[in-house]
């Protein structure tokens, strides 16, 4: 019984509601969709149409069926999402310990970080295609460009979130500014650092997906333009829709992994 | 041990004419937290500094730690600046909270001065052992601080202090926080502490009856400005047991400082 009311209020419970209800949802839209629209599959198809579609053996372009292209073109987007969020977050954490290190460059550099922002994906994919003249390339510094900041930001919160008192402990003892850094503020700062990195862990997906729709070459956003234009079935697209949040939410989780893993000490908190 | 059994020390510390003064920071008169204070505090005596907030007693704590600049006057540490000192890693401090980094364990922690200090790990490693007995902690060493209790997270404070063997100790309310059944016994354990290693403290707290208990003199700072308005000698025998609180000798003593606060 206690285990029953536990499970009721726990996290786990939380979420099956969030998403049977989110289910519903769908389920009567698709219902009212589909008494109304001539074609509701290129609207909102029921559910099961789009499981059905996963499982379907027809193949859609010659050669897959509608999962193995997404499947396949996955691989590419992923790939590139993952090393333009490797370079970003590495950029992201220098910059802030750059930031953090020499009072000015924060001035001078955070309201161009700001702006840089601020610019639409789409309205900077062109500039940066331009720049690198590959569209590959470019998708990769776009996925970059989206994961720097979150890290920088919160990174830089990171390093100015420590204690008074624990600089004077360093102060006190005499330690060197290399020493500060490598025994007080990167450790102190690595919550923070893992709050960027999952924030933009997401982002550095989306953001592929969106700028594979610009070109040619492969990759889900290729796939899911070609979808929409009704060059293969429209359940190619249904299919990378679910399948870009469900990789994105556990994009999330990794983060999560990583950091329980390299912070032992706050895994006996949670 | 005790100054006024006329055993004179030699001075540590020498505070001649001390003055600091705060800008600040809204435009009004400038803050003169510390006016002519004059001190000395001799090798191996347990002083305390106590006072109204305000009074300047952690200023005064804080111009011998070199976390502050005097204004006016000088600190001499055996005939060094608190600076020379401080970069000798002669200090070790204790502050009101544990300031204790969450994602070292208890040994690690204890560690961290002596990795900056460059002992050999083998040096650090017995060392740890040793300092975490003495505080009584030696078998939570690979515990985190979270997982222990306020006294215990301040114990580890003064093994990790103590780590470098410091020559003074600087000790900013660092029982302020706690219940008084830890404190009490962190004040027994900080005695036992003192006697085994003879080293100089300088105790800042607001609590009389933790003064008069721990000190060989308690100095009674006033406030506004921060000014020494009487030095008190404290002449019971030690080893001090906490029985001693209940004694005439102690409550007099106790209500000679409040009075000097009074007088403020």
């Amino acid at each position: 019984m206690q285990r029953i009311k536990k499970f009721f209020t726990s996290k786990q419970m939380v979420t099956v509601v969030w998403v049977l209800g989110i289910m519903v949802l769908w389920e009567i839209g698709a219902f009212i969709v589909a008494g109304t629209k001539r074609s509701p599959e290129n609207v909102l198809p029921h559910l099961y149409q789009i499981v059905q579609s996963v499982f379907s053996t027809k193949l859609v372009n010659g050669s897959q069926t509608a999962f193995q292209i997404v499947l396949s073109n996955a691989g590419l987007t992923l790939f590139r999402a993952g090393i333009g969020f490797l370079i970003g977050a590495g950029i992201g954490f220098l910059l802030a310990l750059l930031m953090n290190l020499v009072m000015p460059i924060e001035k001078i550099v955070f309201p161009y970080l700001m702006v840089i922002q601020m610019i639409p994906i789409l309205g900077m994919a062109p500039i940066i295609l331009a720049i690198t003249k590959d569209i590959n390339k470019s998708r990769i510094v776009i996925a970059a460009i989206l994961t720097f900041y979150p890290v920088a930001t919160n990174t830089l919160a990171g390093f100015k979130s420590v204690e008074k008192e624990k600089h004077e402990l360093m102060h006190s003892i005499a330690a060197t500014k290399y020493e500060i850094y490598t025994k007080l503020l990167i450790p102190s700062s690595i919550p923070y650092l893992f709050t960027g990195l999952k924030i933009s862990a997401p982002m550095a997906i989306t953001a592929s997906i969106l700028v594979d729709t610009l070109q040619g070459g492969g990759g889900l956003g290729c796939m899911l333009s070609q979808s929409l234009k009704h060059a293969m079935t429209i359940y190619v697209f249904w299919q990378i829709v679910f399948f870009s949040a469900i990789v994105g939410i556990l994009s999330y989780y990794l983060m999560s992994l990583i950091e329980k893993a390299v912070s032992p000490y706050k895994r006996i908190h949670k | 041990m005790n100054i006024a059994a006329g055993t004179k020390l030699e001075p540590e510390i020498i505070i001649d004419d001390l003055t600091v003064v705060f800008p600040s920071n809204n435009g009004g008169d400038p803050i003169k937290a510390l006016k002519n204070i004059n001190l000395e505090i001799g090798q191996g005596e347990f002083i305390s500094l106590v006072g109204p907030s305000g009074c300047g007693k952690t200023t005064l704590l804080r111009t011998i730690a070199d976390l502050q600049n005097p204004t006016t006057g000088s600190i001499s540490i055996r005939g060094l600046t608190p600076k020379q000192i401080r970069m000798e890693k002669k200090f070790g401090i204790v502050f009101q909270s544990p300031v204790l980094y969450d994602w070292r364990t208890v040994r690690r922690n204890v560690c961290m001065p002596m990795e900056i200090k460059g002992l050999p790990k083998k040096h650090r490693t017995a060392r740890v052992t040793e300092m975490l007995e003495m505080v009584g902690l030696y078998k939570f060493g690979k515990q985190y601080p979270h997982e222990l209790s306020g006294g215990m997270q301040q114990r580890v404070g003064i093994a990790r202090a103590l780590a470098i063997d410091p020559e003074i100790l600087l000790m900013d309310e660092p029982f302020s926080a706690l219940d008084e059944f830890t404190k009490e016994k962190l004040h027994e354990d900080l005695l036992n502490i003192w006697r085994q290693t003879k080293k100089t403290i300088v105790f800042v707290t607001h609590n009389i009856q933790e003064a008069v208990f721990l000190s060989d003199r308690v100095v009674v700072l006033s406030p506004h400005p921060g000014r020494v308005s009487a030095v008190i000698d404290v002449n019971i025998p030690r080893p001090r047991a906490l029985s001693i609180k209940r004694s005439a000798e102690f409550n007099a003593l106790v209500a000679e400082v409040r009075s000097s606060f009074e007088g403020v």
